[in-house]
């Protein structure tokens, strides 16, 4: 049986070597909980991701201006220079429901600290990758845990979490049913045609901060965000999402789109689907008693719906992501892909 | 001339009292509609926010000389008669409103009136300050009114699904220059701005923090907010949101069910780990389940995890200061 290290053990480190106003190392952050145990009863897993730091990425927007994007590196080295340091958004996991997962994340350099928090799936504390609830990792800790139902997730980071997820720190989490890719849960409906569509907004002046900002008091104005870019799945939604083939999506009549449609930006969302109905399946990785029909959603922070289309008409339908004022509701702007029916 | 007012009102004296499994909220359903008084006084006085700034609030509060955002929570029963005295200690009028319910109009400055009202629908209702709106109600006058089923225990609605302990979460946004401002008479003319967030009045704190685990102050071990169980311990949660801000809702190691959105019983029972809180009065109703969480491996029963929102943002306070924001601590036991 698994000898369980006991959870306050964490605490007790935490508050020797980091936590608190003013604590020492990790260049002055405070309530940081640098720690990188071994994982609680760790076993062979079915399936192994590696993931690394990388802090020194760039996204180009379509207005020539560069943005300082970080993420996870796939394979767990450093960030090299630009995007060559890793994609944005981070590499997708995709696992089978059943499957015990590692997700091994090296945090090499002690520069810096942070967590992957896989959201949605539901593990122990110590797997959770919520620093204040366990550690922020300074070296290596193998997150483990145990796909228990399909569906559509995402990871991020954890750690001073107000900024490092509106730096890109994220990813795609996909668990596909014991039947694999093209079956969206185990008695739901197939798909022949499958898109990935992470919808979040960007406010660059918060692109040119340290990783710590903010953690030990002053104001660092990570209370308002006033964002200048909305991207789809890391392409600028002025324009350039309306066509790259990282978004944009043709799909032939009689065939099944599955949207999975993740909302990685902080304010409220609106999507509407240019004039076509959406079956919803499933939102947050778990079926709805009914499938509902509908040509638009509202969704908040991190919610995520599974979107099925079965278009019987040609045609081009532009898809419009409003990002809106969390007061007012008024739309601060849009991103724009394309669904291409031939 | 500082007066800290925090809640003070005996809410771990209540859950004990019933054991663990109580919940801030404690019910004995009755055979008979009876007769509920319960008189609130409105005052004010200043509250510490996380990164030491005092901010000027008002409370519907249990005594004269205390301070309570929010207003103490009730909970009656379907048909019962609720008799409200309201004494308006400050210097202008407040009132006592309950959408579709009741609205007390004006009390004046350093007045009483008492009123009545039945509530024949059970669900989660805001009571507030509809006067000077929004600004009465953002500055802290707010709670929650649960009403029960009739001869029910544990359900939301009749023939809802059933919970063994129940919450009050009542969420707010805070700018402090409107609170100056309404403290000064004035009309606030800048654009809201928020700088803190809070559930049933509290920011979080983390280990580390001289108010860590401290129940008057952090609201990861407020006993109001903070939510406890054994595996199996539905705890229904009851959140009114008096702030401005549209937020996400966001629970850890469980997905909750999803019942109501403002006040309407939704057609199907959604399992959800994220949603979205509406603003301005904006309430759900959600159970979370206390069941062992379904993807660790190996299996674990107990745990802290946290509940926070997610657009992080609301996890700050003073522009800066990430954790200490709305949020509070779900405890497997």
């Amino acid at each position: 049986m698994y000898n369980k290290r006991p959870f306050e053990q964490y605490q007790i480190n935490m508050g020797r070597m980091g936590g608190g106003m003013g604590g020492g190392g990790m260049g002055g952050a405070c309530y940081t909980y640098p720690a990188s145990p071994a994982t609680p009863g760790l076993t062979t897993a079915d399936v192994t991701f590696t993931r690394g730091v990388y802090m020194n990425g760039s996204m180009q927007m379509d207005d020539g201006r560069n943005v300082t994007i970080w993420g996870f590196t796939d394979g767990g080295g450093m960030g090299g220079g630009g995007m060559g340091g890793g994609r944005f958004p981070s590499a997708p996991i995709r696992v089978t429901e059943g499957q015990i997962v590692h997700t091994v994340f090296n945090n090499q350099g002690m520069m810096w600290l942070h967590t992957i928090h896989h959201h949605g799936i539901e593990p122990s504390p110590e797997n959770d990758g919520v620093g204040h609830y366990s550690f922020d990792v300074d070296g290596t800790y193998t997150y483990q845990w145990r796909a228990s139902h399909a569906g559509t997730y995402f990871y991020h980071c954890h750690t001073n979490t107000v900024l490092h997820a509106e730096m890109g720190m994220y990813g795609g989490l996909i668990i596909d049913p014991p039947e694999g890719p093209g079956t969206l849960f185990s008695g739901g409906p197939g798909y022949d045609v499958e898109a990935i569509w992470a919808c979040d907004e960007i406010d660059s002046s918060w692109h040119n901060k340290s990783w710590d900002a903010g953690t030990c008091g002053g104001d660092a104005g990570l209370n308002s965000l006033n964002p200048d870019y909305f991207i789809i799945s890391g392409v600028d939604g002025s324009q350039s999402a309306l066509t790259d083939p990282r978004v944009a999506v043709t799909v032939q009549r009689g065939q099944s789109l599955l949207v999975r449609y993740i909302c990685a930006g902080y304010l409220p969302q609106r999507i509407r689907f240019g004039g076509l109905t959406a079956s919803v399946y499933m939102s947050d990785g778990r079926a709805l008693p009914k499938p509902i029909n509908v040509d638009s959603i509202e969704a908040s922070s991190a919610e995520r719906y599974d979107c099925i289309f079965r278009p019987t008409t040609s045609g081009i339908y532009e898809v419009t992501v409003d990002t809106l004022d969390w007061v007012t509701g008024a739309v601060l702007g849009t991103a724009r892909t394309r669904i291409t029916v031939v | 001339m500082k007066r800290r007012g925090f809640l003070k009102f005996g809410a771990a004296g209540i859950a004990s009292a019933l054991g663990s499994t109580a919940g801030l909220l404690s019910w004995i359903p009755r055979a008979n509609a009876i007769t509920v008084n319960k008189t609130y006084y409105i005052t004010d006085g200043y509250i510490t926010q996380p990164d030491g700034q005092d901010v000027y609030f008002n409370g519907f509060s249990d005594a004269s000389n205390s301070l309570n955002v929010p207003g103490e929570p009730m909970i009656v029963q379907e048909g019962d008669t609720v008799n409200i005295t309201i004494v308006n200690t400050l210097s202008r009028s407040h009132s006592f409103v309950i959408d579709g319910v009741v609205d007390s109009g004006p009390v004046n400055a350093g007045s009483t009136i008492t009123f009545s009202f039945t509530v024949n629908q059970a669900g989660s209702y805001m009571y507030y300050d509809g006067l000077n709106a929004p600004y009465n109600r953002l500055l802290g006058l707010h709670g929650g009114l649960a009403v029960m089923p009739n001869g029910s225990s544990n359900e939301l609605y009749a023939g809802s699904p059933i919970f063994k302990q129940q919450y009050f979460w009542l969420i707010n946004d805070i700018d402090p220059v409107w609170h100056d401002q309404v403290r000064l008479g004035r009309t606030p003319q800048t654009t809201f701005k928020p700088y803190y967030f809070t559930i049933n009045g509290l920011s979080m704190r983390v280990p580390g923090h001289a108010d860590y685990a401290n129940p008057d102050i952090d609201a990861g071990y407020d006993p109001r907010s903070r939510i406890e169980g054994k595996i199996g311990d539905r705890a229904l949660i009851r959140t009114l949101h008096a702030g401005m801000c549209t937020h996400s809702m966001h629970w850890h190691a469980n997905h909750v069910e999803w019942l109501t959105r403002n006040g309407n019983i939704l057609p199907d029972i959604w399992e959800k780990d994220t949603i979205l809180l509406p603003n301005n009065k904006g309430k759900l109703d959600v159970i979370y389940p206390f069941a062992p969480p379904p993807d660790a491996y190996p299996s674990v029963t107990t745990g802290k995890f946290p509940m926070h929102f997610h657009d992080e943002m609301t996890q700050t306070a003073g522009g800066g200061l990430y954790q200490f924001g709305v949020a509070t601590t779900i405890a497997f036991k």
